[in-house]
């Protein structure tokens, strides 16, 4: 079920009213539960099993593991839930692109094999829920939690609606805890979880899918090159897309939530307004880029084992995050890229980190603009849908492109796409150092009610398109 | 990715803070203020667009009618084409002719044999299928821009479904949830915006023309013929997409092509009877520069008559009888609202006699 349909508008009313009704914490925690899974089922109903299996060996395993102080034992538990939640993954996410990569490699050494057909259907969110509860496993392996103690509370937390297809990825020791004692949302709490809601779904259905989509689509869908202008265009258009899209399904999971009652972790904190890449990534999808770090990261080793060992360890980190985005290559590269761009920014910072002019504000700005340069660059990897368009985009980009390259965007999409940009730059500037939540409290009653209603009315009138959120298919 | 080695073991329950205001008034001012503009929004499109309240032809609907085919309903009689049979043909009045209600598939800007292969292909469709030929669309690869129409109906989830069914009473009573209204599209065929040099000419979307009932009957919207301004932007929107259609491919390969849409009739229309289905072709009128640059690119003699003669069915084109070619046809394509009631009695009257004299009997149309 999409956030942004009118079946979720009536689903979610339908939960409120039930989380409201004088019944026992129990009845209401089922109520919930099933809620999730007719959230869920909304989509594809068999893939409900999917999130069963998951439900089902994560509860087992954590107990196994709680219960034995056996080394090998625990070990193997932890593996068989590794192995469960990634076998999952891989076979319905990478098992076409395996077969394809299997196939250019025995084509390569002259094996002459065809792969067969892989028309596998992605399950909505696998990759959000199979991460969320080997983080269960893997946190009662590390003895950084205990088991929970109700199986419910435990289904609750792989299944919870809000955030169940596309994040924010949480931490069992973050909801589990919360759903031990009855809540309720009080009546400004439900009231910010609904302007919550109304801010994630401008972000998305008037700025994602409305003001963006349509150049990033237009330029990423053109079937030759693009000259200078429009491939920085399109690459921005498809910056602020996917930042409003993603940071919108997280703002409307985190209002939704809160109308419930329960609390959810940022994911996002104005992302474009970062200074470095380490920057960057503790302000976007944050909850992915811990779960890597707590999960992949330390384990590997971290910062602990010298300075090669550091920069390896961030790079495979960031390759397989890119490869967690999409079975293709040109997320990994996306991810490489990123780990390239931490790697210098590491080398750079231990030289030159004290410098003085670091500090200064003109050296600030410049920082965050080459920053948000480097982050637009790959996001062309990100979207192009290959390497051949990666290419042709980047060299548009840099000045190298074809000088009969067609233009693409009409001067209203010209338009659209900068002030956009203009203006998120300098939201995310403004709001760098600030939380949303101290604005709204220190800005007039007044004015906040009529920014609620100019983001109601633009919802309403801009009219929606439908489209899924571009991190479902991740 | 933070270098950081700390772990989550210390995270503690996270707990979101609520801004301390006067809630209850904001919300109060934020819920009147956005019903009011709403309301003020709908108020500018009925009163100074002249728009109704009217179905927004979605996917989900082409799905929801399409089921009826799947539910085997008796002497079914269904409609495919493109916006011409969607805008030409009466329900009503074909009800109160043969006693049935068709099943009107029909999609605008779209090519109906894609449609005809599938409902060939359905093994619960035995009635009567009469599909609507506009020359140039019926010559495109695939179905064209409504293509997820049919998509839709294979794959839609029960989410989507649910959407449709909420949005119907939405659809029925705000003139604005119209996707000709969104906001976005408004803004982009606003006339200030100046032409990008160097940018390749594009056709203007369609603009509004029609209203759609549940049933999926549109009527051209009476607006297209009573105001000129309005006409005229329609006419040269039809211009425009003539004029900008890719180039035809070579030859060699139109007519290989054009020699496999015939097969693909034949084997089709074939399926149909041999369960016991029959299968008919119209040809609904057009006019002025339309119906020119159609005589033109793709002339009755080379489209028309060997798609009906492949099909080895009956077919009426509009220019053989003089009460289908009366029919005015305001913005050149689609019959009026006003004369679509008599054109389809026409139409079915012909249909019966040329059915009869085909010796092809038929009880959804009472032949």
């Amino acid at each position: 079920m999409l956030f942004n349909s009118l079946t979720f508008v009536a689903f979610f009313v339908i939960v409120l009213a039930l989380h409201n009704a004088p019944l026992p914490w129990k009845v209401k925690k089922t109520n919930l539960l099933l809620a999730s899974y007719i959230f869920y089922a909304a989509w594809n109903p068999p893939f409900v099993l999917l999130l069963w299996l998951s439900t089902i060996v994560d509860w087992w395993v954590a107990k196994g593991i709680y219960a034995t102080e056996e080394k090998s034992r625990r070990r193997a538990l932890v593996g068989v839930s590794i192995a469960v939640n990634l076998g999952l993954l891989g076979y319905f996410k990478y098992g076409g692109f395996l077969l394809e990569n299997w196939q250019a490699l025995m084509t390569a050494i002259g094996v002459t094999w065809t792969a067969p057909g892989w028309n596998i259907v992605l399950p909505v969110g696998i990759s959000f829920y199979t991460f969320q509860t080997m983080a269960y496993s893997l946190d009662v392996y590390l003895r950084r939690a205990r088991p929970a103690d109700s199986f419910l509370d435990f289904a609750l937390f792989v299944t919870f609606f809000p955030q169940l297809v596309a994040g924010p990825i949480v931490r069992p020791t973050q909801l589990i805890p919360q759903f031990q004692e009855p809540v309720r949302a009080n009546r400004n709490q439900l009231l910010w979880g609904l302007g919550l809601m109304t801010l994630g779904l401008f972000e998305k259905m008037v700025i994602a899918d409305g003001a963006l989509a349509p150049a990033a689509d237009a330029v990423f869908g053109a079937d030759g090159a693009v000259p200078f202008a429009d491939a920085w265009l399109g690459t921005l258009a498809f910056a602020g897309q996917i930042f409003s899209d993603f940071a919108g399904y997280s703002t409307v999971a985190i209002g939704a939530a809160l109308c419930l009652g329960f609390s959810l972790p940022d994911n996002f904190r104005f992302p474009y307004a970062a200074l470095g890449f380490s920057d960057f990534w503790r302000r976007w999808h944050i909850s992915l880029s811990t779960w890597l770090r707590d999960y992949l990261y330390i384990p590997l080793g971290g910062n602990r084992k010298g300075w090669h060992r550091t920069q390896a360890n961030l790079m495979i980190t960031m390759l397989l995050g890119g490869l967690w985005h999409g079975a293709a290559w040109t997320f990994v590269v996306w991810g490489g890229l990123h780990g390239l761009y931490l790697g210098i920014e590491r080398f750079i910072r231990e030289r030159w980190g004290d410098a003085k002019v670091a500090s200064t504000a003109g050296f600030r700005l410049f920082l965050a603009l080459l920053t948000y340069f480097l982050v637009n660059l790959t996001w062309v990897f990100f979207r192009s849908k290959d390497f051949p368009q990666a290419l042709s985009m980047t060299r548009a980009m840099l000045g190298f492109g074809a000088p009969d390259g067609e233009l693409v965007l009409s001067t209203f999409l010209v338009t659209t796409v900068i002030a956009v940009t203009v203006g998120m730059l300098i939201v995310h500037w403004f709001m760098r150092n600030r939380r949303l939540e101290e604005v709204v409290a220190r800005s007039p009653w007044w004015l906040t009610g009529l920014v609620w209603a100019g983001m109601m009315f633009l919802i309403v009138i801009t009219q929606g398109t439908g489209n899924a959120f571009i991190y479902f298919q991740f | 990715m933070p270098s950081s080695t700390s772990s989550s073991d210390s995270e503690p329950v996270y707990s979101r803070r609520v801004p301390e205001i006067s809630w209850p008034r904001v919300a109060v001012v934020a819920a009147f203020l956005a019903a009011a503009g709403v309301g003020i929004w709908e108020a500018a499109w009925r009163i100074g667009e002249h728009y109704e309240a009217s179905y927004r032809n979605s996917d989900g609907q082409f799905a929801e009618v399409r089921r009826r085919v799947d539910r085997r309903e008796p002497n079914a009689t269904v409609f495919i084409g493109s916006s011409r049979t969607q805008f030409d043909i009466d329900l009503d009045v074909w009800q109160e002719l043969t006693g049935v209600h068709g099943i009107q598939l029909a999609l605008e800007g779209s090519n109906p044999l894609p449609i005809l292969t599938d409902l060939a292909d359905d093994e619960d469709f035995a009635g009567l299928l009469v599909v609507g030929i506009t020359p140039p669309l019926v010559l495109m690869p695939g179905i064209g821009s409504r293509a997820d129409a049919l998509e839709r109906y294979y794959n839609e989830t029960p989410s989507e479904w649910a959407s449709n069914k909420l949005s119907y009473p939405l659809e029925r009573t705000f003139a604005f949830y119209n996707p000709d209204a969104a906001l976005f599209r408004l803004l982009e065929r606003q006339p200030w915006w100046p032409e990008r040099e160097g940018l390749p000419f594009e056709a203007p979307e369609v603009r509004k023309i029609e209203n759609m009932r549940r049933d999926r009957q549109s009527d051209l919207w009476n607006r297209v013929e009573d105001d000129p301004e309005l006409n005229q932007v329609v006419t040269s929107t039809w211009k425009a997409i003539l004029e900008t259609l890719p180039p035809p491919p070579p030859e060699e390969e139109a007519r290989a092509a054009f020699e496999t849409l015939l097969a693909n009739v034949a084997r089709d229309v074939g399926k149909i009877r041999e369960r016991g289905g029959e299968v008919v072709f119209i040809r609904p009128p057009s006019s002025d520069w339309f119906r020119d640059f159609e005589n033109r690119a793709t002339p009755r003699e080379r489209v028309w008559e060997p798609i009906v003669g492949a099909a080895g069915a009956v077919g009426v084109h509009f220019e053989d009888y003089p009460e289908l070619r009366e029919a005015h046809t305001p913005e050149w394509s689609h019959i009026s609202s006003r004369d679509k009631a008599q054109w389809t009695r026409a139409l079915v009257g012909i249909l019966k006699a040329r059915m009869a004299e085909s010796g092809v009997h038929r009880p959804e149309i009472g032949s």
